[in-house]
């Protein structure tokens, strides 16, 4: 047993957590086993908000300019917003300034925010408290993010980008010290990765930049980063998020935050609750992943706020729709890397830290820092260079920004909650009144996978059986996902040696789709039902990129 | 109306009683008669009951070439019959067969065909008919214009119904060849098991099951439906390895659609209830009385399989005697 | 070899379904469409056979709305030449309109096989592929999971109730494809830029006239309440005397 453990002591998931496989993410250019090889301009790694915002801005700009730029963008996905998940509410400036031709009722949003309310829950009550000054969402709009990746696909397409779902990017490929392009994954292998009638080799995509978008706790980012030795003032941070779409039979006309009850107080987060229309409404649940507990698990605890009377009152007889889980990244300011950019490489987005925890933002970040990379691309490409120096004119517009003046004001707020709910509260109300000013110094925390957790003798605090109406269980979630990865697929998470126990339920516990479970003493690993939130590369085993088209399908998440 | 029966090896199939009942509901919807029509090589064994059913007329169409299904040769003298006989409507089983002749005889007559229907009636004068589509998840009812009406019957709904008519039997010899279409044998199937998905009865274990060596229990209550059963299997135990892929009932695995489903030992997830939820009759065997499955069951025993499903085993290998 | 393959586009089969306002259609906000599965079996088909001969031509003809260029598209990507969209809105009820259309476009095109999947996914109707092969007069077999061609002739295994039919007939001839043919091959990336340079041409479909409306089109009955028959070994007796009298499926 690892220092510091035992009955009663603390459970360290680091201890038996996998080191990043770089070997299998890094790979040298020109290295056997690919079949095709395609030479692009520009290829974009994830077709998200702020890989497609990119491709839009490049391809607007290029053509503007009577440049001729070969775009593309890779999706993991089968489909554009398969494995788009967020709230959410959108604040529209990135849209404004990508589509100026446009008018806010063009954009492919649901709804502006009318009313909002943050209330603190307990057991049975819900109290109102005034609305935070980082939370007021008046002049947003309320979306599906799903949706918005396929409308902003299909502009991408109109303006000539090629956007190919389905192809994973499952490895960089580096000349050196410059990244010259990626491999796809390969399809069509059995779980004993013999291939089968219809196997497809990977894929060589080279490119002059290649930019990573891959979103939260992106694998290639991650290996770029690792490999280039940058680091940032505080690791990432991240939280899980659970969420669901129902359809109500009572209408909501408000968005809603809660904090407090059904989180203990040594757990950071809160829950949100957006009608996308009156009767069709997204809530979900998220928490820190440095929690004290080690029996702590989102799913369930999201389970259990459902049968809160402010959350009951709406869904009761209602029919839910779509369940899933993503990561978010929570570090801010200071767990932003010190630069993302590099020989023929950017980082964009979530998988540069571009999140606002407080007033829970990212998505127009993510859209700007696209746009931004866009305008440093076309130059470097028309200037031939497509070096860090040059590169690093991204970096530059992203740091004079409105990106990083935000993160900046509240860097400390999610930080302050490791010392809990109540403290941290505090704490945060005194960084809000002074403007982010007090306490002005870097709060430190460790990684997520570092933080201890208490192992206490009660198995499932207070669990829910679900009931299949308002409750359900984590293969019913899997279901509601649109998940339908085929069951031979090759098992695609790494997982550390002789993993006891105690690590096997703390794996159970902290993913949220079910993929680990205990039977009869020891782990065993669902591989296909994994929705690729990410909450597993965290804090348990490593996550790698798998065959294009597995995982969740989500319809407007 | 015209009931196209299907024969095997000189034997009629049972299909064919389903087949006449639905013409006969039709029959008796538009004041008409039933003439149900075999063809065959030579004599049809059991032609001579279809009057139990509601034939009015039983005709066997002779041809050297017709013993086993000629594609060709079938259509061209169902349709010959069919235009020249004046008849309302043609039924047909939504059998293999069936679902290859049926749009033939329609292409051949230019006329509609409603395949695969659960449920057939008339209304002001047309034939109406209800079947499933978007696999079963909605119901479309659909209104048949010219005539005759083409439709063929989902096997294993219009449970056959005694309305005794004279069933007087007929028989003649045809002309004509096969076709080009030749069926040259019919072999068994490979490895000789009923298919999950083709099975009319299946008894599927999942995790309650507790090791894989304990299986052996469904399948002694799967032999003793004398081979009309066949095994099938969560997800659960299928990754767990103690199951074939090949078995699984599942989103991920095979939708089946058979008359009974027994699921023993299995919670009911809606994966699997997505691949068994169309069965005519569910039955549920779990020792845990809130397993979600009992919620989809049509009949449930809360109990431990172990003791429950020797016992059934028994009392079904009883009925067969 | 000279194939052509006919191909819909349909409803992915994880659509929820929820009916239109008319009543008697698909609601499609938000409905993914996707081509169907069957028929990739016999995109797949064809391409195997076209690479076997070494030489030939594998075209797609899709009878659809204007979207369903994109899943010819998706074909052209998979490998198939050439494809043709006829167009048209709405898809008839009556296969044997839509078999009119396809039969009128595949008429004198000197194809050696004509493949269709044995049905679509979403109507299950299971009858255009035969139609077809009447109003052509081409020989046809349906429901093919095994095939070989040798010269001018194939035999096919067809699986029926209680065993396969081994059936066989000259070319040229309509067959539809049933699941366990082949295995469908995913579009390759250098395929997928290559299908949007391949001629697809639109043209307005010459649909039949229908014979068959539709009334309405419903959810279908939620299943009566269960019941539990009774505990252990001793209710055993009960549920097979239920399941013999009252579901009479015993």
């Amino acid at each position: 047993m690892a220092r510091g453990e035992g009955r009663g002591e603390r459970f360290v998931p680091a201890n038996y957590q996998p080191l990043l496989p770089t070997d299998r993410l890094v790979l040298k250019e020109g290295s056997e086993g690919a079949g095709d090889r395609m030479e692009l301009d520009v290829l974009i790694v994830g077709a998200g908000p702020a890989g497609l915002a990119c491709a839009i801005e490049l391809a607007q700009l290029a053509q503007r300019d009577g440049t001729e730029v070969d775009i593309g963008v890779l999706e993991k996905a089968e489909a554009l917003g398969e494995h788009s998940l967020s709230g959410a509410v959108v604040n529209p400036r990135a849209f404004r300034e990508l589509f100026p031709d446009l008018k806010d009722a063009d954009f492919p949003f649901r709804g502006p925010v009318k009313q909002e309310r943050v209330c603190l829950l307990t057991g049975r009550r819900a109290f109102t408290l005034p609305t935070p000054p980082t939370m007021h969402n008046a002049g947003n709009y309320i979306a599906s993010l799903s949706e918005i990746v396929r409308w902003l696909g299909e502009r991408a397409a109109a303006l000539g980008v090629n956007v190919f779902t389905g192809f994973p990017a499952a490895s960089l490929l580096m000349d050196e010290q410059r990244v010259a392009g990626i491999r796809t994954a390969a399809s069509g292998l059995d779980r004993d990765g013999r291939p089968l009638a219809n196997y497809m080799a990977p894929n060589d995509l080279v490119a002059k930049v290649t930019v990573l978008a891959e979103g939260t706790r992106g694998a290639l980012a991650q290996a770029w980063l690792d490999r280039q030795g940058v680091s940032s003032e505080n690791p990432q941070l991240f939280a899980l998020g659970v969420k669901e779409i129902w359809e109500t039979k009572r209408p909501l006309d408000m968005i809603v935050h809660t904090l407090g009850w059904p989180l203990p107080a040594d757990a950071f987060g809160g829950s949100f609750m957006y009608p996308l229309e009156p009767n069709l409404v997204a809530l979900g649940l998220v928490v820190g992943l440095d929690y004290g507990e080690a029996g702590l698990d989102v799913h369930e605890l999201f389970q259990r706020m459902k049968l809160h009377p402010l959350f009951r009152g709406y869904l009761e007889g209602g029919e839910m729709v779509e369940w899933g889980a993503k990561t978010i990244p929570e570090g801010g300011y200071y767990s932003v890397p010190a630069r993302r950019s590099g020989d023929g490489v950017v980082i964009l987005g979530d998988s540069a830290g571009l999140v606002d925890v407080p007033s829970l933002k990212g998505i127009h970040y993510a859209m700007q820092s696209g746009m931004f990379a866009a305008r440093a691309i076309l130059t470097s490409l028309k200037s031939d260079d497509t070096s860090a120096a040059r590169l690093a004119e991204y970096d530059r517009l992203v740091n004079s920004s409105f990106i990083m003046k935000d993160l900046y004001r509240t860097r400390n707020m999610r930080l302050a909650f490791k010392d809990g709910f109540y403290v941290g509260g505090l704490k945060a109300a005194v960084m809000t009144a002074t403007g982010g000013r007090i306490p002005g110094w870097k709060i430190a925390m460790a990684r997520d996978a570092d933080v201890p957790r208490r192992l206490t003798s009660r198995l499932r605090p207070g669990s829910v059986t679900p009931d299949g109406k308002l409750t359900f269980s984590k293969v019913d979630g899997v279901f509601k996902s649109g998940n339908a990865t085929r069951d031979t697929i090759p098992v695609h998470l790494v997982v550390g040696r002789d993993v006891p126990l105690t690590a096997a339920e703390f794996y159970a516990r902290m993913c949220p789709a079910g993929v680990y479970e205990v039977t009869q003493g020891t782990l065993r690993v669902n591989a296909p039902n994994c929705v690729d939130c990410k909450a597993t590369d965290v804090l348990g085993p490593r996550w790698l990129p798998r065959e294009g088209g597995s995982g969740p399908k989500y319809k407007r998440m | 109306m015209l009931a196209v029966l299907e024969q095997r090896d000189g034997a009629l199939r049972k299909v064919s009683h389903e087949v006449v009942t639905g013409a006969r509901r039709l029959a008796d919807a538009l004041g008409g008669s039933v003439d149900a029509l075999l063809l065959a090589a030579g004599g049809v064994k059991g032609a001579d009951q279809l009057g139990r059913f509601g034939a009015d007329k039983v005709i066997t169409l002779t041809n050297a070439a017709f013993g086993m299904y000629a594609p060709e040769g079938y259509a061209r003298v169902i349709a010959e019959r069919a235009a020249t006989g004046g008849y309302r409507a043609v039924v047909f089983a939504a059998s293999a067969t069936g679902k290859d002749l049926a749009p033939r005889v329609a292409a051949r007559l230019g006329c509609a065909l409603a395949q695969d229907v659960t449920d057939v009636g008339v209304e002001a004068g047309a034939v109406v008919v209800t079947r499933p589509v978007y696999a079963g998840k909605a119901l479309l009812t659909l209104k048949l214009a010219g005539t005759p009406a083409l439709v063929s019957l989902r096997p294993n709904v219009f449970t056959p119904v005694e309305r005794p008519r004279a069933g007087v039997v007929e028989s003649a010899a045809v002309d004509g060849s096969a076709g080009r279409v030749v069926v040259q044998r019919i072999r068994a199937a490979d490895a000789g098991a009923l298919d999950v998905a083709e099975a009319p009865i299946v008894v599927s274990g999942g995790r309650g099951l507790k090791e894989p060596a304990n299986f052996k229990v469904l399948e002694e209550l799967a032999a003793a439906f004398a081979g009309r059963a066949a095994v099938g299997a969560s997800r659960a135990v299928v990754d767990a390895g103690w199951r074939p892929h090949a078995d699984q009932v599942g989103q991920t695995g095979k939708t089946v659609s058979p008359t009974l489903y027994v699921a023993v030992g299995i919670s009911g997830a809606i994966q699997h209830l997505a691949g068994m939820r169309t069965s005519k009759v569910i039955v549920a065997i779990n020792k845990d009385k809130d397993a979600p499955i009992f919620k989809v069951a049509d009949y449930g025993i809360v109990g431990d399989l172990f003791e429950v499903v020797p016992k059934l085993t028994e009392e079904i290998k009883k009925l067969h005697g | 070899m000279k194939i052509a393959v006919c191909i819909k586009r349909v409803p992915d089969s994880e659509t929820r379904v929820k009916i239109a306002a008319d009543g008697k259609s698909l609601d499609e906000a938000g409905v993914k469409f996707i081509l169907n599965p069957y028929d990739e079996f016999a995109v797949e088909e064809a391409l195997q056979r076209k690479e076997q001969a070494g030489s030939g031509e594998v075209v797609v003809i899709a009878l659809g709305p204007a979207a369903a260029q994109e899943t010819i598209r998706t074909a052209l990507a998979m490998g198939a030449d050439r494809g043709t969209l006829l167009q048209a809105d709405r898809i008839p009820a009556d296969g044997l309109a839509a078999a009119t259309a396809l039969a009128a476009e595949l008429k004198g095109g000197g194809y050696d096989l004509i493949l269709f999947g044995k049905m679509a996914i979403d109507d299950y109707n299971h009858q255009v592929g035969p139609m077809v092969a009447e109003l052509l007069d081409l020989p046809c077999v349906t429901t093919v999971a095994h095939l070989e061609i040798e010269g001018g002739k194939g035999v096919a295994e067809r699986e029926i109730e209680g065993g396969l039919e081994v059936v066989e007939f000259p070319l040229p001839a309509v067959l539809t494809t049933d699941k366990g043919l082949n295995e469908p091959r995913y579009p390759a990336l250098k395929g997928i830029m290559a299908a949007k340079k391949k001629p697809l041409d639109v043209k307005p479909a010459a649909l039949g006239a229908g014979r068959m409306e539709v009334v309405a089109m419903k959810p279908p009955p939620d299943r009566k309440e269960g019941k539990i028959v009774g505990e252990g070994g001793a209710a055993v007796a009960e549920l097979v005397r239920l399941l013999r009298e009252e579901a009479k499926v015993l």
